[in-house]
């Protein structure tokens, strides 16, 4: 690509960069902006869409070249579908927050921008080709994230959540730097000189790689592991969600898993050749990750905690994915069950952290699972919409939840990694009872939970963001044939060159 | 001119006291100065490697890494003067209001 089809592509991430700047500007010079965020809102959000139009239309266009920018990002097919992905989480994590915020008298403009950045950070993760373009974009998106943990500032959780973020995103983003120097030293070959973009890290790759390349791939697993809490870098996972405000747990939960699973495709498919070496590792840690996140969820009470130890176990499921995508038959299956799954998962969990921000009001912030208590009879909605994100995270068919299970599942017997499949169904068992216990919460027991206030202000925009969340994942569930534009784009990484 | 592995022994050293320094202090701005150490330690192998290979990519990898460890330290130093203006004390063992 010439430098202006280069910046043809990139220009959804113009598009939300200079958004979040309009809304900096906006917050700090015009008064009536600031008494409610519903201008910020809307204006990100009017970015956001924005964003998603230039990202349809190059999706539209079928792009054969893929290189941007002498070859540092990849905007490709399945750039552009994660990028539309990213920008649908995104809007909804926006309509989300405008309500939770007003009711928690949190409203402040640079949330809009913060969100905007972290989005921009992780549609360049799922994007960059070359490894320091990955670091750099992975640092968009975390510094963001620190400022929004701690964004209830004053509120000692909130506080505790961002410092503890911070310390282990910063030790984190130190293993990713230097696994990136060692594969950068490991990859020079006679006469030519070091590189870290992946498509020549393809081409160079024998299939007896260096010591220099195995560790500094090893470096780079627990970079990115800390990021998308693959156990057992998942220790900072549920002291964050349970810390962060809780439109802030959603969208980190989401966006972040987005980001890191598309980083390590694209790393780890460009190492193909070299799978004996690493292949071993991943299966290791995905059924590490599957295990242990489903086990500590069970003993939570606290349904944020719950989340996140959730969270943790389906990072476990999406690393089947990446497991298979090491055999090149299985490749575009398991590209398509990735990016299919992390829309099933973005939006169940987005829509259950919605629900509980719905139900949060300024003197209490809904959390556990006593808040939830004979909620089907205050406030039906809400109850009813709880139970189908927990049905479909729990995999129970026909929700999407089931499908994306299935397309994973389906992934591991092509590439022939049977006892992956067989711990994702056994462990899909265990995950069904700390779901269902929070429909049982809502449904059927005694006593009452967290008061229903139905004085909530601004309450369209999250209810905007449940009903979408709600109807997308059951019709991804009932009909995939809805997804099946974004999985087809997601079938190939695009060109190496 | 020293061969090239003894900046590579020398920065992989750095990186572990660093890292280890990560896990043992209990004071954040400790903490934070060990995170320093491990980035620096990173740029160490970068300059040493581009140098070697007469490239310029990885003394310029360089530049990054600092603006983006500038960035980091402003937020960083951010979070932990907030956290001291609440409760007057900023040792990590204080902050386990959250417990499974």
């Amino acid at each position: 690509m010439t430098n202006a089809q280069s910046m043809q592509a990139i220009l959804p991430v113009i598009t939300l960069l200079i958004t979040g700047m309009v809304v900096l500007l906006g917050d700090a010079f015009l008064p009536f902006w600031r008494r409610s965020g519903v201008a910020s809102g809307s204006l990100s959000l009017l970015g956001i869409v924005i964003a998603a139009g230039f990202a349809l239309d190059r999706l539209s266009h079928q792009p054969t070249h893929s290189l941007a920018f002498h070859g540092a990002l990849s905007l490709g097919r399945f750039t552009q579908a994660c990028t539309l992905l990213l920008l649908l989480l995104a809007g909804l994590a926006v309509l989300l927050a405008v309500t939770y915020l007003e009711n928690r008298r949190l409203n402040r403009g640079e949330y809009y921008t913060l969100v905007l950045f972290a989005t921009s950070g992780a549609i360049l993760m799922a994007a960059a080709n070359d490894l320091i373009v990955l670091f750099i974009a992975v640092e968009m998106l975390s510094v963001a994230l620190y400022v929004l943990a701690g964004f209830a500032r004053s509120e000692p959780r909130s506080e505790e959540a961002a410092l503890k973020y911070f310390l282990l995103g910063a030790f984190a983003a130190g293993f990713l730097l230097y696994g990136i120097a060692l594969i950068y030293g490991g990859a020079a070959i006679s006469g030519l000189g070091g590189t870290t973009n992946l498509a020549l890290l393809h081409l160079r790759q024998g299939s007896v790689p260096g010591f220099m390349t195995v560790a500094g791939l090893a470096l780079v697993l627990v970079g990115l592991g800390f990021k998308a809490a693959l156990v057992p870098f998942h220790m900072w996972a549920p002291d964050v969600y349970e810390g962060s405000p809780t439109s802030v747990t959603g969208f980190m939960a989401v966006v972040v898993k987005v980001g890191a699973f598309a980083a390590l495709m694209r790393l780890f498919i460009a190492f193909a050749p070299a799978a004996a070496y690493w292949l071993p590792a991943i299966q290791i840690i995905a059924v590490l990750t599957m295990v242990t996140g489903n086990l500590l969820a069970v003993t939570q009470t606290n349904v944020k905690r719950m989340l996140a130890y959730s969270s943790v176990a389906h990072a476990g499921y999406l690393l089947i994915a990446v497991a298979a995508a090491a055999t090149p038959a299985a490749q575009p299956l398991a590209l398509q069950a990735m990016v299919f799954y992390l829309a099933a998962y973005g939006l169940m969990t987005l829509g259950a952290f919605a629900v509980l921000a719905w139900l949060s009001h300024r003197d209490a912030d809904c959390q556990t699972l006593s808040d939830l208590r004979g909620l089907v009879r205050t406030d039906p909605a809400a109850a009813w919409l709880m139970v189908i994100f927990m049905l479909s995270l729990g995999g129970i068919p026909p929700t999407m939840g089931f499908i994306g299970k299935w397309y994973l599942f389906t992934a591991a017997l092509q590439s022939h990694q049977l006892w992956l499949a067989i711990t994702l169904a056994l462990v899909s068992m265990v995950a069904v009872f700390y779901y269902l216990r929070v429909v049982w919460t809502l449904c059927f027991e005694e006593g009452s939970g967290i008061s229903v206030s139905r004085n909530t202000l601004a309450p369209a925009g999250v209810q905007i963001s449940l009903y979408v969340a709600a109807l997308l994942s059951l019709l991804g569930g009932i009909a995939p044939i809805v997804w099946q534009p974004l999985m087809l784009a997601a079938r190939s990484l695009g060109r190496m060159p | 001119m020293l061969p090239v592995s003894y900046y590579l022994i020398l920065s992989a050293l750095l990186f572990t006291i660093g890292a280890v320094g990560v896990l043992i202090k209990k004071n954040p701005i400790q903490t934070f100065m060990c995170i320093e150490l491990m980035l620096n330690a990173v740029n160490l192998t970068f300059i040493a490697l581009g140098r070697y290979f007469g490239q310029m990519n990885g003394q310029m990898y360089v530049i990054f890494s600092l603006a983006v460890a500038a960035a980091e330290v402003s937020v960083g130093l951010g979070i932990i003067v907030a956290i001291f203006r609440t409760r007057e004390s900023i040792v990590v063992d204080d902050a386990n209001l959250m417990k499974s």
